[in-house]
C-alpha cells in the first residue's frame, strides 16, 4: 500500500512537471499581438458612416429568380454566418445586405475569427474543424492560395450557381487571382483595393508652391521625380518635412511592382528589383526622406500625420473611409462621429495618383463546404460581387471601391461621391485610373505573407546598418526565407 | 477473538473511492498532457511540411538545428542560425532576469518576516509588489510598448521632446535595439515575478522554528548574522525548489519576447527557444514544420533536465550522504568479518 501510494504521488508530480515542457499537439495558448494593430484591413476603431451615405432606393426586384442554374448547397441552417477577422467590412456589408432585402433581416451574421488576418489564416481551418456553422468566410490576398487550392475549405462558386460569365464584370485581376490551380473559381471579391498617394494640401502649398492635385503630380508621377521632390521638401522645411510616411507605405507600392512572382516552382526568386528596392529605402532611410516610425504602430503612425513630419502617407481604397487610416492620421473624430478632434487638420489632405499604380491586399469570400444556407450565401455574394445596382448602393454606403469598373466609373461620372477627409475630393477619381492598370495575374504565390516578412526584414537590417552589406542582406533574407516550409532557396 | 462479522468489516476497502476520485485528473492528464507530450517526442524525428502521414528521418531534425550547416545549404543556416540565436538571447535573458528577481525577492522577504522590523502596511505592500503577476502578458507588453516604444510618440520619446519636429532630437529605439531589448525584457521579467517569488520566499521563512530566530537574539546575534546562519541555511529546499522552477520557466519564456514588437515581424534580439517552437510551425500554415519544433522542444527537455539534475547535484546533503557511506562501509566490514572469521590486519 505504501509503494503504491508513493508511486502515485510520484505519477503526479511528473505528471505536473511534465506539462512543462510539451510544445506541440496541442494550441499554444498564445496571447498573440492583441495589443499591435497589423492587420491589413480598416483600423477597428471605426465610427459609424451611416449618416451621409446616400443608399438609392433602385435595388428594385433583385434577380433570384432569374437563376438558371441550381443551387447545389443544402438549405437546412437558419443563419448565413460570414466569417472574418474584422468587422470593419462584413458589418457594414451585412447592415447594408439587409437593409436593402429586409426579408433578410437578423438571418445573416458575422463570425469573429482572430483578430487580424494572420490569425484568421491559422485560426479557419480549426474553426472548420470544429464543426460549428460556417457560410462563407473572407480570404486575404496575402494566403487566399492556401485556401482556395484546397478542397476541403472551400467549395467551387458554381455550388452556388453562379457561372464565370457572371463575375466578367469584376476587375480581372480579382477573378484570377479567386480561382484555384485548375482553374476552379473559388472566391469573388467585393473590393478592388488600388492606391495612391495623399499629400497635405497645406504643406505642398507651401514647401512646392502647388495648390491643386493636377499640379501635385508632376512632383510625384515617378520615383525619380518622387526623390528629386523630397529633397526639397527636405531643404525647405529646414529637415523636418520627410516625404513618405514609413519604410511599410512605400514597400506596399514597391511591392506591387514586382515584374515577377516571389517563387517560381516553389524556388525563391531575387532579381534587381530586390536591389532596387533595397538601395532606395537606404537612401531614403539615410537622408531622411521616410519617416522612422513604423506603419501600424498606431503610436507614432497617425501623429506625424499632424506635426509636419510627413508630407503624406501612401494609401489605397480602404484606408480613405470615414473612420479609417486617413481619419485617425487627421487626428480622428470626437465620439460624436461627426466633429474633428484636429480642425486643423482635417480635411487638408488631398490625393494624387503618385509615382505608379499599386494595389494593396484585398479580401475575397469563399464559400464553404459546410454551408448549409445556399439561398442566403447565393444572393450574399451576388449583392456584392455580381448585381451592379447593388454594388453602387454600397461603394456609396462604405465609401467601398467596390469591384466593377462600370459601377466606379459611373460613380465617377455621376460626381457622386465627395470625400470630407479629402476637402470634397472624390477619391474614386483618381484611384479609377490605376484600378484599371492592376494585373497580377501570375504575381501571387502561396508564400507571399511569409517571403515578404523576410525581404522585409532583412531591408531594415540592411537600412539600419545591422547588416554590412546588400550581400549580407541578401544571405539573411535567403536564411529566412529558407525556413518557410516548401520554399527552395538556392 | 475477533468474531467473523469483525473480521469482515476490518477487510472492507475505501481505498477504492480514494482511486476513484483521483481518476479524472489521470483521465485529463493521460488525454491532455501525456499524449501530447509522447507526441511530441514522436515528431521529433518526423518529416516535415504536412500534419499527417509523416516520415520518419531518425535524427535529421536534430542534426540540422545542432550541426554546423554546409556552404549554401540556406534552409539548414537559417534554422541552425536562429536557433542559435534564440537559444543566446534565452540564456541572456534569463540570468539577467533570475539574478536580480532572486537578490530582491530575498531582501524583501527577509524584511517582511523579520520580527523586529516593524513595517506599516505590510499586507498592503505585499499586494501590490504581487500584482504585476496578475496583469496578462499581452497588457504588459502593450504597456511597455508604449511606454519605450520606438516611435516619436512612446512616453520616453516624447518627455525627451521628439514629439516636436522642430526640435529634431531623434527618438530612442529601445525595442528594436540589441541589448535595450535584452535589458528592458529582463526588467519586465523582475517586476512581473519577483513578488510571486517573494511569496515564495516567505513561506520558506515563515516555516524555520521561530524559537531559532529568538535564540539568535537573546545570544546577541545582529540581524546580518540571523541571515547568514540561520534563515539562509534552512531556506536551502525552497531556495532548490525556486531556482529548479525559474529556470523551467526562463528556459520556456514566451510570451513577453514574443509580443514586445510591433509590426508582422518578432524582434530577433530578444525572441526565445520557444518562440522558436512557436515560429517554426506557424510559419506556413499549409506546410507545418512540427519536425523542427519538436526537436527544438526535446532540446529543451534534455537541457532542463541536465540543469535540473546538475541544481539537485550541487544542493544535495553532503553530511548525511558521508553518514550513509560509512554505514555501508561498516556493513561490509561486519559481513567480511564474519566471513573471515575475524582476520584483520
Amino acid at each position: 500500500m505504501n509503494a503504491l501510494k508513493k508511486s502515485l504521488a510520484l505519477i503526479a508530480t511528473l505528471a505536473i512537471a511534465s506539462t512543462a515542457f510539451y510544445a506541440c499537439g496541442t494550441d499554444t495558448p498564445a496571447n498573440t499581438d492583441s495589443t499591435t494593430e497589423d492587420s491589413t484591413v480598416e483600423d477597428s476603431t471605426v465610427e459609424d458612416s451611416t449618416e451621409d451615405s446616400t443608399p438609392t432606393d433602385d435595388n428594385g426586384e433583385d434577380s433570384s429568380s432569374t437563376d438558371a442554374v441550381a443551387i447545389d448547397v443544402p438549405e437546412t441552417g437558419d443563419k448565413l454566418s460570414v466569417l472574418c477577422w474584422t468587422g470593419d467590412d462584413v458589418e457594414k456589408m451585412i447592415e447594408n445586405f439587409t437593409k436593402n432585402k429586409p426579408e433578410y433581416a437578423g438571418k445573416v451574421e458575422y463570425v469573429n475569427v482572430g483578430s487580424k488576418g494572420q490569425e484568421a489564416r491559422e485560426q479557419y481551418a480549426t474553426y472548420f474543424a470544429g464543426g460549428e456553422d460556417a457560410d462563407l468566410f473572407v480570404l486575404e490576398a496575402d494566403w487566399i492560395l492556401e485556401y482556395i487550392n484546397n478542397d476541403e475549405y472551400t467549395a467551387p462558386l458554381s455550388k452556388l450557381g453562379f457561372t464565370d460569365a457572371d463575375f466578367s464584370g469584376c476587375y480581372p485581376y480579382t477573378v484570377s487571382i479567386g480561382t484555384d490551380n485548375n482553374g476552379v473559381l473559388k472566391a469573388a471579391s467585393w473590393q478592388a483595393t488600388p492606391g495612391a498617394y495623399v499629400y497635405r494640401a497645406d504643406l505642398a502649398e507651401e514647401y512646392l508652391g502647388v495648390k491643386t492635385p493636377e499640379e501635385m503630380q508632376p512632383f510625384v508621377d515617378s520615383w525619380d521625380k518622387f526623390t528629386e521632390t523630397a529633397k526639397t521638401v527636405k531643404e525647405k522645411s529646414g529637415g523636418k518635412c520627410a516625404m513618405a510616411d514609413t519604410l511599410g507605405g512605400m514597400w506596399q507600392v514597391w511591392q506591387y511592382n514586382r515584374k515577377n512572382a516571389w517563387a517560381k516552382d516553389d524556388k525563391l526568386v531575387i532579381d534587381d528589383y530586390c536591389k532596387e528596392y533595397a538601395d532606395l529605402a537606404k537612401n531614403y532611410w539615410d537622408n531622411g526622406y521616410v519617416t522612422k516610425e513604423s506603419q501600424w504602430d498606431n503610436k507614432g503612425w497617425y501623429p506625424i500625420g499632424q506635426d509636419g513630419s510627413t508630407m503624406g502617407y501612401f494609401f489605397c481604397t480602404w484606408c480613405l473611409g470615414k473612420g479609417s487610416m486617413l481619419s485617425n492620421a487627421e487626428g480622428g473624430m470626437e465620439d460624436d462621429g461627426e466633429t474633428p478632434k484636429n480642425a486643423d487638420i482635417y480635411g487638408k489632405y488631398r490625393i494624387t495618383a503618385g509615382p505608379s499604380e499599386w494595389a494593396w491586399g484585398g479580401s475575397w469570400l469563399a464559400l464553404s463546404p459546410n454551408c448549409d444556407n445556399g439561398e442566403i450565401a447565393r444572393d450574399f455574394v451576388k449583392y456584392f460581387t455580381v448585381d451592379e445596382d447593388t454594388m453602387e448602393d454600397y461603394a456609396l454606403f462604405k465609401g467601398e471601391f467596390v469591384n466593377n469598373p462600370t459601377v466606379m466609373k459611373k460613380i465617377v461620372d455621376d460626381g457622386s461621391n465627395k470625400n470630407a477627409l479629402l476637402g470634397g475630393q472624390d477619391q474614386f477619381s483618381v484611384l479609377y485610373e490605376s484600378a484599371s492598370k492592376i494585373d497580377m495575374d501570375g504575381k501571387i504565390t502561396a508564400y507571399d505573407a511569409q517571403i515578404k516578412d523576410a525581404f522585409n526584414n532583412a531591408v531594415t537590417k540592411y537600412v539600419k546598418g545591422e547588416v554590412a552589406s546588400y550581400d549580407d542582406m541578401i544571405t539573411e533574407f535567403k536564411k529566412n526565407a529558407a525556413t518557410i516550409e516548401g520554399l527552395t532557396v538556392e | 477473538m475477533a468474531t467473523a462479522a469483525q473480521k469482515r468489516i476490518k477487510s472492507v476497502s475505501y481505498a477504492k473511492y480514494g482511486y476513484i476520485f483521483i481518476l479524472p485528473f489521470f483521465v485529463v492528464y493521460f488525454i491532455f498532457s501525456l499524449y501530447p507530450l509522447l507526441q511530441t517526442f514522436i515528431l521529433a524525428f518526423h518529416a516535415n511540411g504536412g500534419r499527417t502521414n509523416l516520415a520518419f528521418v531518425g535524427l535529421d531534425n536534430f542534426k540540422t538545428i545542432l550541426a554546423t550547416p554546409a556552404e549554401n545549404d540556406f534552409k539548414a543556416m537559417g534554422i541552425h542560425d536562429t536557433f542559435w540565436r534564440y537559444m543566446k538571447n534565452t540564456v541572456i535573458i534569463w540570468v539577467g532576469n533570475f539574478i536580480p528577481q532572486i537578490a530582491l525577492s530575498l531582501l524583501l522577504a527577509v524584511w517582511f518576516t523579520d520580527l523586529r522590523v516593524k513595517m506599516p502596511g505590510k499586507g498592503f505592500f505585499k499586494v501590490v509588489m504581487y500584482m504585476p503577476n496578475i496583469i496578462t502578458a499581452a497588457s504588459v507588453a502593450g504597456l511597455y510598448l508604449s511606454l519605450f516604444g520606438d516611435s516619436s510618440y512612446s512616453v520616453i520619446n516624447m518627455l525627451r521632446g521628439c514629439n516636436n519636429p522642430e526640435l529634431g532630437v531623434e527618438p530612442l529605439k529601445i525595442i528594436t535595439g540589441v541589448w535595450s531589448a535584452r535589458v528592458l525584457v529582463m526588467f519586465i521579467q523582475v517586476w512581473m515575478w519577483f513578488g510571486n517569488t517573494m511569496i515564495m520566499l516567505m513561506s520558506g521563512i515563515q516555516g524555520i522554528n521561530e524559537s531559532l530566530f529568538e535564540a539568535a537574539e537573546i545570544d546577541g546575534a545582529n540581524s546580518r548574522q540571523t541571515f547568514w546562519k540561520i534563515t539562509f541555511p534552512l531556506l536551502k529546499t525552497i531556495m532548490v525548489y525556486t531556482l529548479l522552477t525559474s529556470m523551467i520557466g526562463g528556459l520556456q519564456m514566451f510570451d513577453i519576447p514574443f509580443m514586445l514588437h510591433t509590426g508582422n515581424v518578432i524582434n530577433e534580439n530578444i525572441a526565445t527557444v520557444a518562440v522558436f517552437v512557436y515560429q517554426m510551425f506557424h510559419k506556413n500554415f499549409a506546410k507545418p514544420s512540427f519536425g523542427y519544433s519538436a526537436a527544438a522542444s526535446v532540446i529543451l527537455f534534455v537541457i532542463t533536465s541536465i540543469l535540473g539534475a546538475l541544481v539537485f547535484w550541487v544542493q544535495r546533503d553532503k553530511d548525511a550522504m558521508e553518514k550513509a557511506k560509512k554505514r555501508r562501509q561498516q556493513i561490509k566490514e561486519a559481513k567480511r568479518r564474519a566471513k573471515g572469521g575475524g582476520f584483520s590486519i
